[in-house]
């Protein structure tokens, strides 16, 4: 099989148009703080990694057809089943972490609340009547 | 010494002030803490007219974040003793002082409750639950040779060291045989005195087949991948284990 590395012209402006505004929606979601900054980095990079494909799709088969894939699109879906596999892993292992912060704040809290009351008893049973 | 009794309750209104009763007339100097796990009921207000201390999780954190608040206590406020008592009732306090024994004739830094530790009768659950709880005893002698009949027992006494462990690390849920596994571990022996544990007195246990199942594949999985280092010292496990 020829490696031509050409896709159609109105394939790439679709691809293109879709990532920009997928970009764009990262931008905005850290814009709006609901993204941080360093958390984006992963989806920015990866997004332009696929804009650079789109838009020089002979990189993809050369990379296919040096791994010995049949065709490209296979490779690409190979890629980017592995990308989001460990980007969940990565989402999981903070899910972890944030898990184990939550249970000591809440436990540190209760402690406090604790601590508080007692002060409070204390203070009632000093004051005169 | 001083001995904390921690109490985690969640939605034990019903048996909390008779378990509470019952330990004080057990051991009266002893003091008492209770964990009230994000309960819905009216478990805070009760135990606040018990003149225990009351812990009170803002969010429910299952058994062992709520065990791991008391163990927090107990460390912060210098107890030499802790001992854990369920809310619900089948721990009877009258096997405090043979739980605490080993503690204070420093043959062991944790003491464990065992249903099959003798020839009582008592609540000894279905004999699919019993082949559990030999399979995982064989798996925590072969991960840490540590025997003990019955390490699903909640029912157990922590010396300060085990404290001061507990406090930093504590499995978050199905705590018992993993927490046995951490302490054996870190150096801190481990002793079992028989007991004999109550039903339910009040509401329905959580266990069902299937979760028997899911019980039985995560403590072998934890047992399995025990943290290592297993604990860095002075340092706070990052995830609860």
């Amino acid at each position: 099989m020829r490696v031509t590395g050409f896709i159609p012209a109105e394939l790439q402006v679709l691809a293109v148009a879709v990532l920009a505004s997928f970009l764009l929606w990262v931008f905005r979601l850290v814009r709006t703080q609901r993204l941080s900054l360093g958390d984006s980095l992963l989806w920015v990079v990866s997004t332009l990694v696929a804009v650079v494909l789109a838009v020089f799709p002979g990189t993809l088969f050369w990379v296919s057809s040096f791994l010995g894939f049949k065709t490209p699109s296979n490779a690409l879906l190979a890629a980017a089943v592995l990308y989001l596999a460990v980007n969940v892993l990565f989402n999981t292992v903070a899910s972890s972490v944030n898990a184990a912060r939550l249970r000591r704040l809440t436990q540190e809290c209760a402690l406090l609340r604790a601590e508080v009351e007692a002060l409070r008893a204390r203070d009632r049973a000093d004051l005169p009547p | 010494m001083r001995v904390l009794a921690i109490v985690p309750a969640y939605n034990e209104e019903r048996s909390l002030a008779s378990v509470v009763a019952g330990a004080r007339r057990a051991m009266p100097e002893m003091d008492v803490c209770v964990v009230d796990d994000g309960s819905t009921d009216g478990t805070a207000e009760l135990a606040r007219g018990l003149g225990v201390t009351l812990l009170r999780n803002p969010l429910n954190l299952g058994i062992g974040g709520a065990v791991q608040a008391g163990y927090l206590w107990a460390r912060d406020h210098g107890y030499d003793a802790a001992v854990q008592l369920d809310g619900d009732g089948q721990h009877d306090p009258s096997f405090l002082p043979a739980l605490l024994a080993p503690l204070a004739e420093g043959k062991a830094g944790l003491v464990v409750g065992s249903r099959f530790a003798s020839g009582h009768e008592g609540f000894r659950s279905t004999w699919v639950r019993r082949m559990g709880i030999r399979y995982l005893s064989w798996l925590l002698w072969l991960r840490c040779g540590t025997r003990t009949s019955d390490p699903t027992s909640g029912f157990r006494a922590a010396g300060r060291p085990a404290i001061e462990l507990f406090a930093k690390a504590y499995p978050p849920d199905y705590p018992e045989p993993e927490s046995i596994a951490i302490a054996a571990r870190q150096g801190i022996a481990v002793a079992e005195v028989p007991v004999v544990m109550a039903g339910r007195m009040h509401g329905k246990s959580s266990i069902t087949p299937l979760r028997t199942l899911y019980y039985l594949v995560k403590v072998s999985l934890a047992l399995a991948l025990l943290p290592v280092p297993l604990l860095p010292l002075g340092e706070e496990s990052r995830v609860g284990t």
